[in-house]
C-alpha cells in the first residue's frame, strides 16, 4: 500500500552499491533492492529461486559481488549530486538497530563442517574421488584471497590513498598467486601422471597457458581497482573545487553581513533583520539540499518568506520572523503560483498588521494544496474592511477563487487571525517533482 | 514553585551552553555539561539526571551524534528523558534522534521561557512537539486523509484525531489552543501527542526510514 507516494516527490534511482550494514553475504541483494526499490526479501528469494536453474542465482550473485563496488547507496547518490545543490553539513551516521545474524560466519562454518565430513569419509574408506578435490580447493582459496581485496579496497581507501600499496594487500596477491600456482601445478602433475612422453610438450604448453590464465585471474582485481580509483579521483577533484567555490561564497557573504552589522550597530531592528537573513542563507546551505530552480513549490515559498522578512516590518518597526512548516512538495504550476501570490499577500498582512509569532503551514496533498497563515494580532472583521480596500478581498480571496479554490479568514481578538487558502490540484498534471 | 528540574546540557558550542544556562528560568537547574558523545554518555550514566538537553550534532563516538548518546543510554530511558535541541531543522537529523528515543525536539531559536517549559513537560513524561516536528510526522506518515488508522494499536498510521492534532501544531497552535480548537482537554492533547511520538519511534513502516533517506535526494 503506497497511499503517500503521490505526496512525496519521486526520487531518482539509487546507484548500485553493496551496503555494509544489514548484508548477509556480500550485500548484493541489499544493494539491488535499494537500486530497484524492491523489498530486500523479494530479491533474496529471486536468488534462491534461480539457484536450481543451472546455478544462475549463485553465479549472478558472485558476478555482482565482484562487479558492484561496496558502499552506502544513499551516500553514493549524495556524492553524485552536485555540491552546489547538496547540504554542506556532514551527515550523521545512521545507526538503526537491525537484527544481526552472522550469516557469513555460519556459511564458513557450514563449509568447514562439509570439509570435515568429507575427510572423515575418506578416512573411513568411503570411495571418494578426491584426486581433483585438493588442487581445486587450493585454486579456489587462492582466487578468493586475491579477489577479496576488492572488498578491502573500499574499507581501506583512506589508508591506501596515502601510500598506494600496503603489506597486507601485497601479501594477499602473493599468497593468491602462490596458491593458484601450486594448484595448477598439481593439476598438471595429475594429468602427466600417466606419463605419455609425446604429449609432454603439449601438456607443458597447456600448463603454461593455465598458469597464465590463473595469474590473469589473480591480477584482474588490481586492474579493476586502478580503473575505479582513477574515476573516483577525478570526481573527487571536481567536487573539491566546487566546494571551495561555495565556501568562498559563504564566507564572503557572512563577512559582508558582519561588516554591515558593525557599521550599523545602533540600529537594532536593522541588525536583527540582517542577522535573520544571514541565518536563513547559512541554514539553507548547511542543512538543506537545494532543489533545481523551478521544480519545487516549497523552495518558491521559502523565497517568498525571505522576501517578506527582508522587506516588511511589524507594527512596532521590528523585523518579524516567520515560522514555516511545509509538508509534501510538487512542481509549481499556474494554480500553485496563484496560491503562493495570495499567500504572500496574507503573509504581508500578518507581518505588517498582526503580531508575532507568525506561522505559515503549507500542505501539498493528493487532491489539493492548502496554506494556513496565522498571526497573534488583535484580529479584524472582514465585513468592516471597506470594499475599496483591494488588499484582502481581491489579492487574497479573489486570486484563489479564480483558480477554483477557497479562502477563509478567521479572526478574533484573543486568537489572532488565521487565513486558510486551498486550491485543488488538476488531475491531468498530477505529478510530483521530476528529477 | 516546586523543586527545580535537574538537567544535563550537552552541546559542543561553549557559547551556546552559556547562553542556554543564562536563559533558563529558576525552575530548571543545570547540574552538568558535556561537549562530546563519549563525555555525554559518561556524564549521563554518572548523574542520571531527569532530563538531558541534547544537541543533535555532536563530535566524537562513532559519528552518530545525539542519537548515538541516546542509544548508549537506552537502559536509562525510564528515569532519564532526552530533549533534542538543534540548529538544524533538516528532517533526517530530527528523525534519527527521535527514533533513538528522544521525547521531543526543539530548535535552538527557542526562547528561555519556552525551553524551560519544554524541559518541565519532558520531565513530567510528556512529549514536546515543535511545529516543525509535527510537519515531519505528517510528511512521513502521509498527510492524505485516506491514510487513517482504524484501530488504536496500528503503529504505521495516524488516527484521524492524531492527524488533526498534528496539523494544528504544525499551524503554530500551542497545546492549549489545540485543546480549545478541538473541544478537548489539554491532557487529551498530550495523550495524542505521546501516542504519535510512540508511533514515530516504533513504526516499522518501511516508508519511514526510506522517507528520511529519500528526502535528501529531492
Amino acid at each position: 500500500m503506497h497511499p503517500t507516494t503521490p505526496v512525496l516527490a519521486p526520487t531518482r534511482r539509487l546507484p548500485l552499491r553493496r551496503p555494509a550494514r544489514g548484508r548477509w553475504f556480500g550485500g548484493v541483494a541489499l544493494g539491488l533492492s535499494a537500486h530497484l526499490d524492491l523489498p530486500v526479501g523479494l530479491v533474496r528469494l529471486a536468488f534462491v529461486v534461480l539457484t536450481p536453474v543451472a546455478a544462475v542465482g549463485p553465479l549472478l550473485y558472485v558476478f555482482w559481488w565482484l562487479a558492484i563496488p561496496a558502499g552506502d547507496p544513499a551516500a553514493a547518490a549524495q556524492d553524485i549530486r552536485p555540491s552546489a545543490l547538496s547540504r554542506l553539513a556532514r551527515r550523521q551516521a545512521v545507526i538503526e538497530p537491525g537484527r544481526r545474524i552472522p550469516v557469513t560466519d555460519i556459511a564458513i562454518g557450514a563449509v568447514l563442517v562439509i570439509a570435515a565430513a568429507l575427510l572423515i569419509a575418506v578416512r573411513s574408506g568411503a570411495d571418494v574421488d578426491a584426486d581433483w578435490l585438493l588442487p581445486a580447493l587450493i585454486v579456489l582459496a587462492g582466487l578468493w584471497l586475491a579477489w577479496s581485496q576488492l572488498d578491502e579496497l573500499q574499507r581501506g581507501r583512506l589508508r591506501d590513498r596515502a601510500g598506494g600499496r600496503t603489506p597486507v594487500s601485497l601479501l594477499r596477491v602473493a599468497g593468491g598467486i602462490l596458491l593458484a600456482g601450486v594448484g595448477v601445478l598439481l593439476f598438471v602433475g595429475l594429468a602427466s601422471g600417466e606419463g605419455v612422453d609425446t604429449a609432454t610438450l603439449a601438456q607443458s604448453i597447456v600448463a603454461a597457458l593455465v598458469m597464465l590464465g590463473g595469474v590473469a585471474l589473480v591480477l584482474t582485481p588490481w586492474w579493476l581497482r586502478l580503473v575505479r580509483e582513477l574515476g573516483d579521483e577525478r570526481a573527487a577533484r571536481a567536487r573539491e573545487s566546487e566546494r571551495a567555490d561555495i565556501a568562498a561564497h559563504l564566507h564572503d557573504s557572512v563577512l559582508q553581513t558582519l561588516a554591515l552589522i558593525r557599521s550599523r550597530a545602533d540600529d537594532s531592528a536593522e541588525v536583527a533583520r540582517m542577522a535573520r537573513a544571514q541565518e536563513r542563507e547559512l541554514r539553507e546551505w548547511l542543512y538543506d539540499d537545494r532543489p533545481a530552480p523551478g521544480t519545487s513549490v516549497a523552495a518558491a515559498l521559502r523565497g517568498i518568506i525571505a522576501e517578506v522578512e527582508d522587506s516588511r516590518s511589524g507594527p512596532t518597526g521590528d523585523p518579524v520572523a516567520v515560522e514555516s512548516v511545509v509538508v509534501g512538495d510538487r512542481v509549481p504550476d499556474a494554480d500553485t503560483e496563484a496560491l503562493l501570490q495570495a499567500t504572500r499577500e496574507a503573509l504581508v498582512n500578518a507581518v505588517v498588521h498582526g503580531r508575532p509569532p507568525v506561522s505559515l503551514y503549507l500542505e501539498v496533498g493528493t487532491s489539493e494544496v492548502e496554506v494556513f497563515v496565522r498571526d497573534h494580532g488583535d484580529g479584524f472583521d472582514l465585513d468592516e474592511v471597506g470594499t475599496d480596500r483591494f488588499g484582502v478581498r481581491e489579492s487574497i480571496i479573489g486570486r484563489v477563487r479564480r483558480r477554483g479554490g477557497a479562502a477563509t479568514v478567521t479572526s478574533s481578538p484573543e486568537r489572532g487571525t488565521e487565513v486558510h487558502l486551498v486550491v485543488p490540484i488538476r488531475v491531468s498534471d498530477e505529478q510530483g517533482v521530476q528529477s | 514553585m516546586s523543586e527545580p528540574v535537574d538537567v544535563v546540557l550537552v552541546d559542543d558550542h561553549h557559547m551556546f551552553r552559556t547562553g542556554v544556562k543564562a536563559s533558563l528560568d529558576a525552575g530548571v537547574r543545570v547540574i552538568g555539561e558535556a561537549d562530546t558523545v563519549d563525555e555525554a554518555i559518561r556524564l549521563v550514566r554518572e548523574l542520571k539526571p531527569p532530563v538531558v538537553l541534547l544537541d543533535v550534532h555532536l563530535p566524537g563516538g562513532d559519528g552518530g551524534g545525539g542519537a548515538e548518546v541516546i542509544r548508549a543510554c537506552t537502559d536509562l530511558l525510564g528515569q532519564t528523558r532526552f530533549l533534542a535541541l538543534s540548529v538544524s531543522d533538516a528532517s533526517e537529523d530530527v528523525v534519527a534522534v527521535i527514533r533513538a528515543g528522544a521525547r521531543g525536539y526543539v530548535t535552538k531559536a527557542i526562547d528561555g521561557t519556552d525551553l524551560s517549559d519544554a524541559v518541565r513537560r519532558v520531565a513530567g513524561g510528556d512529549a514536546v512537539f515543535s511545529p516543525r516536528l509535527a510537519g515531519f510526522v505528517l510528511d512521513a506518515f502521509g498527510a492524505a486523509a485516506g491514510d487513517i488508522a482504524i484501530g488504536d494499536d496500528e503503529l504505521d498510521r495516524l488516527s484521524a484525531r492524531e492527524r488533526e492534532v498534528m496539523r494544528l501544531i504544525a499551524r503554530g497552535y500551542s497545546y492549549r489552543e489545540v485543546a480549545s480548537e478541538l473541544f478537548i482537554s489539554i491532557k487529551t492533547v498530550e495523550t495524542h501527542v505521546s501516542a504519535v511520538l510512540r508511533k514515530l519511534q516504533l513504526s516499522s513502516r518501511h516508508e519511514l526510514t526510506r522517507w528520511a533517506a529519500a528526502r535528501r535526494l529531492l
